[in-house]
């Protein structure tokens, strides 16, 4: 009998997932039933299609780059505490993740556009390289609207390796440096990989804020909007296609291995998202 | 001639504040010497240890191992800290007091120390396995000395799970490779906190007497934390008796157990009855302490009543009920005949041999000297 009653909630709960599971990936089926070989081959042997791929790819990678060399210490400093005020700090790094896109980028103007003095000083070196509408405010604009997640999530996996192990490896005669990378990064690969995973489909995906600060040089999404305005659906979708197998399958790869590396649980490997450091 | 008294090799003068209460204590060990902590759970003894290990920070005092300085307080925001997992780096020079003068030197880093711990709870690498872990920190990570990692493996038996992961193993398992973690390098002071706790009875003896050897082969000082008095004697030279955050005495175990300080000493050393004496004393009275019977030059004779009386292996522990005004209640552990146990209700005398009179307010020992 218990079987019976236990089989109803089973039942509901596996139908619910079926239908999030079909809605969510719903459009994406569509997309590759909407493109055919022809139109993708069409748009993209037009000399210079692919520009806005290496573009994005290049920015999202050097983007990335910064996260981890920038944003792991920080990380780091905020799961051992070892920060003062830390909660300010943290709530600094949530805002450009809770900011209207749009808005950061109307802000970025002012850290590198003419409009403010920050923003003077760094396109003061050299408008053409470091000012708004160029490849480093593209990066720029990439690495505000991705930044947060990878920092929240590597702060998070972080702070589940029991400092004592790293003073233990000290006491055993490596430097911090030494007992960090032996110790503390391999047991919290799996955390930051996700983190890292989440940032880069965030960064590919940026929109909001390049849409202001960097127009040009265009990058995929900017790419799709321009396509979608000048040839509608059609001439957008192809692009669409591209961002999403050059985005996915990094992310991917990641997540699942950070599940895998976490013996199974891939419910876990975005979960620490939803909890900051403490 | 007077002779020269031993230059300390660990100097520690220490407090640790804590949520419920502080953890202050003097400490002073010469090479070679050992030292076994013994209390109750929640006396300090870990937060103590940790303090000489320099891995929890101190709010004043300082840490001295072969004159080296391992913790010293540090005095910014990061001493506020929540407790666990808070800020417990080296100080920096600015943290060290300036009463010290400007050439005092800094912590030494935890690498030159010369700290080999054995921590609670067991702090193997979970991603390295059981060889890894032991010769973590070895030049040569196989070798220690003139065998390799896999002979410590047997010393501490564990031959043949040196391929295991930790999770893999037993928590008497992890204690031993732990154990064998420590001992593998060269250290000047050792220190174990509860390190067989987990471990069979029937192993226990042959690892401590391990760390002895390999503390002794060092001249290295050490320190055990166990809440098991009988493991306190046999690892000691000296036992610090500890209690909400205090040594409350400090010496020979033997001398402990014949004469306790005070009445919480006493207690812990498993007096289980007192009687008033005078003011500021009490008789203690211990339950393998007794025989029955009336032997006047041997102590205090005592007359009760049997009011329970129990079964423990081949003899009977009784519980006495003293017939004179104090209603002195004794129970003890007497060595009578099987065939005829004391019966309920009847007489007794019995002999007290010297009970020792003890504080009735516990002083911290390190207040007294």
């Amino acid at each position: 009998m218990n079987r019976a009653i236990g089989r109803v909630p089973t039942a509901a709960a596996v139908s619910a997932s079926v239908l999030v599971w079909v809605v969510l990936l719903g459009p994406l089926a569509v997309l590759l039933t909407q493109v055919s070989p022809h139109q993708l081959r069409t748009t993209l042997d037009q000399p210079g299609a692919l520009t806005p791929l290496w573009t994005s790819l290049e920015a999202s990678a050097i983007a990335l780059a910064c996260m981890v060399v920038l944003g792991t210490p920080l990380a780091y400093l905020l799961a051992r505490h070892k920060l003062p005020a830390p909660r300010l700090v943290e709530a600094g790094i949530v805002i450009p993740l809770l900011m209207p896109p749009l808005v950061i980028g109307l802000l970025l103007i002012f850290l590198i556009g003419q409009a403010g003095p920050v923003g003077r000083v760094v396109s003061g070196l050299d408008p053409n390289v470091f000012g708004v509408n160029t490849f480093f405010a593209l990066v720029v604009a990439e690495f505000y609207e991705a930044a947060p997640y990878y920092i929240l999530s590597a702060a998070a996996a972080l702070s589940t390796v029991d400092a004592r192990l790293e003073q233990d490896a000290q006491l055993l005669g490596h430097r911090q440096l030494t007992a960090f990378r032996k110790i503390t990064l391999p047991l919290a690969a799996p955390g930051l990989a996700s983190g890292l995973a989440i940032a880069w489909a965030r960064a590919m995906g940026a929109f909001g804020a390049v849409l202001i600060v960097a127009y040009n040089p265009a990058g995929l999404p900017i790419k799709i909007d321009t396509s979608f305005i000048e040839n509608g659906l059609s001439g957008a979708l192809p692009f669409a296609l591209l961002l999403i197998v050059a985005a996915l399958p990094v992310p991917l790869i990641g997540l699942l291995w950070s599940a895998r590396a976490r013996g199974g649980r891939p419910e876990l490997a975005v979960a620490t998202l939803a909890e900051p450091a403490s | 001639m007077p002779a020269e008294p031993t230059p300390a090799l660990l100097d520690a003068d220490v407090t640790v504040a804590r949520r419920s209460f502080d953890v202050k204590a003097v400490v002073s060990l010469a090479a070679g010497e050992r030292l076994a902590l013994f209390g109750t759970s929640g006396a300090g003894k870990t937060t103590l240890v940790e303090a000489i290990a320099g891995t929890t920070p101190i709010t004043s005092g300082e840490v001295r191992l072969d004159r080296k300085i391992v913790n010293a307080p540090v005095s910014s925001w990061r001493a506020r800290g929540r407790g666990q997992g808070r800020a417990r780096g080296r100080p920096h020079a600015r943290d060290v007091p300036p009463e010290a003068g400007p050439r005092h030197p800094l912590a030494v880093p935890f690498r030159f120390r010369g700290v080999a711990a054995v921590r609670q709870p067991t702090t193997l690498f979970p991603h390295l396995s059981i060889v890894e872990n032991v010769g973590y920190g070895l030049r040569h990570p196989s070798a220690y000395g003139d065998g390799s990692v896999e002979d410590l493996l047997d010393d501490v038996g564990l031959g043949g799970l040196g391929q295991a992961l930790p999770q893999a193993l037993s928590g008497g398992q992890r204690q031993r490779a732990a154990l064998a973690r420590a001992l593998a390098r060269p250290f000047k002071a050792l220190l174990l906190d509860e390190p067989f706790s987990a471990v069979d009875v029937t192993s226990r003896s042959a690892l401590r007497q391990l760390a002895i050897d390999a503390a002794r082969e060092r001249g290295a000082v050490s320190v055990l934390v166990t809440h098991d008095l009988a493991e306190a004697q046999a690892f000691g030279d000296r036992i610090g008796v500890m209690d909400t955050g205090r040594i409350l005495q400090i010496g020979d175990a033997g001398d402990i157990a014949r004469a306790p300080a005070n009445r919480r000493v006493a207690e812990l050393f498993g007096y289980t009855a007192f009687a008033e004496h005078d003011e500021g004393n009490l008789r203690a009275f211990h339950p393998d302490r007794f025989v029955v019977g009336t032997h006047p030059e041997r102590g205090i004779v005592l007359d009760g009543v049997v009011t329970a009386v129990r079964a423990l292996g081949t003899r009977f522990a009784c519980e006495v009920q003293g017939s004179d005004t104090s209603g002195l209640v004794l129970r003890g552990l007497f060595q009578v005949n099987v065939d005829c146990p004391p019966a309920v209700g009847s007489h007794w005398e019995v002999t007290a041999l010297q009970p020792p009179l003890v504080a009735r307010v516990a002083v911290a020992g390190d207040e007294e000297g």
